[in-house]
């Protein structure tokens, strides 16, 4: 009896090591690999889906992460797409002297610097880059010193590879990878920071100007004594300060189904998409 | 030769099986120790003791591992006496079906995933926290620890119970026969011939508490800082798994990022390979004594 269990278990063992190869063989598929920024990632699930439903025999797989997570699966080998919603560093280029990286620009987005709905119905409908750049440090820490209620500043960064913060951080600080010691939270995925913000009534963050909603409001940024909202029309015109083009990257040229999927996107139904997830079109 | 006789496919599996699960282990541990390498030789023992991480520039541990020790802390003193309390009213007060019962729920506890822990600290727990304590967020050590000790509960629990069954009953009954009541009973008599059962019940959640990634994770805050004073577990913080969650993807494979965050995984691995070690030997050779009693009372 133990011998027969023994060996059915070996039968077991055996029939795996065998089958598993062979029934990944049996339904070819072929697969694009994408990862990276949370602020593309919209676009790109959206256009998937209908990239797939046109063409069932792809299969396209999208791992959120963050702009830095895009650029190094990207030069591991990992994916076939990045997506980043920042430049590539200069560093990263270092860190991948194989990798010639290409980037293909799908659509423009802005940073806003968001505060909870309870401070900006409290009045504060506005913040300069001097007044952002002392809450961050932690010279500011409390609302009132900005126009706003006597509520204590709740700061939430983000972790230090993420496209948004280098974004954010070049404009407030002159330094995409400035310090911010004023924080008090650090968050990831643009989702985690506006549940976040949302579950708070007291913070400030920053945010792609997609992920604005009625609980986490977009303050204007006071320039020249003149505000501007973050607003498609302010993107468009070029006239908010932290905007950002959204890109795919890729390994050089890209050939059949992943070329076409990025055209796809640059097409003016795949740009409707990049309109629809709350950013602007490029075409 | 095989010690085991003649040849049969079976045995060729179970060898190679156990073969396979003993070198999993060691591969890990090698993996750790090659990977971390690096950053020992370029930080020195500033990786330990150095409080600044930033990517790039400097890696220092030293706010995870604190992260670690504290909210593991919070959690087994939560933990413990809950699980104790349960554990001597399961055990010596409620009916044998009832107690069934009770064990299986704790059971269920113990298989919940983490993630769901996590999703429920960050709804329910962390706005309780800060409503409670007036807070200015409610993401911090303490709502991390609170959360682990819900989570190592029912691990704490159920091995305690075990502890407290095995105490012989020949215990119990000179106990009663020298006129002690029940409750001196327990206290005198039972909680001391399972203290050594106890103690590694809690080694063995301390374990569990320090490896937990996902529910940490999400209530923390994430910020590699030590607090200002050390003890203010009401600010939010790190831990070395929700620092290894929130950066792995990231360093992937290449640098003294990628090295330093195995560097963080070999100190986890380390500790927790210790603690389990230390709990495993206490509870080893008492549960061994358990079954023999049992044993000696059958032949009766």
């Amino acid at each position: 009896m133990r011998l027969k269990i023994g060996f059915l278990y070996s039968l077991i063992l055996l029939s795996e090591i065998v089958l598993l190869p062979l029934s990944s063989l049996g339904a070819e598929k072929a697969t694009i690999k994408m990862a990276g920024s949370t602020t593309v990632l919209p676009v790109a699930t959206k256009a998937a889906g209908k990239f797939m439903a046109v063409h069932p025999s792809i299969n396209i797989t999208i791992n959120p992460g963050g702009s830095g997570v895009g650029v190094k699966s990207l030069g591991n080998g990992l994916v076939d797409i990045g997506m980043i919603s920042r430049h590539i560093t200069d560093e990263e280029i270092k860190n991948f002297p194989k990798i010639d990286f290409n980037v293909h620009v799908i659509g423009r987005d802005a940073v806003a610097c968001v505060i909870s709905s309870e401070i900006y119905n409290a009045g504060v409908k506005k913040l300069s880059r001097e007044q952002i750049q002392k809450i961050y440090t932690g010279e500011i820490n409390n609302w009132k010193e900005v126009g706003g209620p006597d509520k204590r500043i709740f700061v939430i960064d983000k972790e230090a590879h993420r496209g948004t913060r280098h974004v954010f951080m070049a404009y407030i600080f002159g330094d995409e990878n400035a310090r911010a010691k004023g924080a008090n939270l650090i968050s990831g995925s643009n989702n985690e920071e506006q549940t976040k913000i949302a579950l708070s009534d007291t913070a400030i963050g920053m945010l792609s100007h997609a992920w604005i909603n009625k609980d986490v409001k977009g303050v204007g940024i006071e320039v020249k004594g003149s505000v501007i909202e973050p607003s498609i029309k302010n993107i468009q015109n070029g006239s908010y300060p932290i905007s950002r083009n959204l890109s795919l990257i890729t390994d050089g040229e890209l050939a059949g189904f992943a070329k076409e999927f990025i055209q796809y996107i640059l097409s003016p139904e795949g740009q409707k998409i990049v309109e629809t997830s709350g950013y602007v079109a490029i075409r | 030769m095989w010690p085991l006789g003649r040849w049969r496919p079976g045995v060729a599996f179970f060898i190679s099986s156990f073969l396979i699960s003993i070198s999993a282990t060691g591969i890990i541990f090698i993996f750790l120790i090659v990977e971390s390498f690096p950053i020992f030789q370029h930080e020195g023992l500033g990786f330990l003791s150095g409080s600044e991480w930033y990517p790039g520039e400097v890696y220092g541990a030293l706010p995870m591992i604190y992260g670690t020790g504290i909210v593991t802390f919070i959690a087994v003193s939560f933990a413990l006496p809950l699980a104790l309390g349960s554990a001597v009213i399961t055990s010596e007060v409620l009916s044998r079906p009832t107690r069934l019962v009770i064990k299986m729920m704790m059971e269920l506890l113990a298989g919940i995933p983490g993630v769901v822990y996590g999703l429920l600290g960050i709804t329910l727990l962390t706005t309780a926290v800060k409503n409670t304590f007036n807070l200015i967020d409610g993401n911090s050590f303490f709502t991390a620890g609170i959360l682990l000790s819900i989570m190592i509960l029912p691990t704490v629990m159920t091995l305690s119970e075990d502890a407290l069954r095995s105490v012989p009953k020949e215990y119990r009954d000179q106990a009663l026969a020298l006129g002690l009541n029940r409750s001196e009973t327990i206290f005198h008599a039972v909680l001391p011939g399972a203290i050594k059962g106890i103690a590694g019940a809690v080694l063995l959640g301390i374990g569990r508490a320090m490896g937990e990634t996902i529910s940490v994770m999400l209530v923390i805050g994430s910020l590699d800082r030590i607090p200002q004073p050390f003890y203010n577990i009401f600010t939010t913080g790190q831990t070395i798994t929700s620092k290894l969650g929130r950066e792995g993807a990231e360093a992937l494979g290449v640098g003294y990022h990628w090295n330093a965050l195995a560097g963080l995984g070999l100190i986890l691995f380390l500790a927790v390979m210790g603690i389990t070690f230390i709990g495993n030997s206490i509870v080893g050779p008492l549960s061994g004594r358990g079954i023999n009693t049992k044993r000696k009372q059958k032949k009766r």
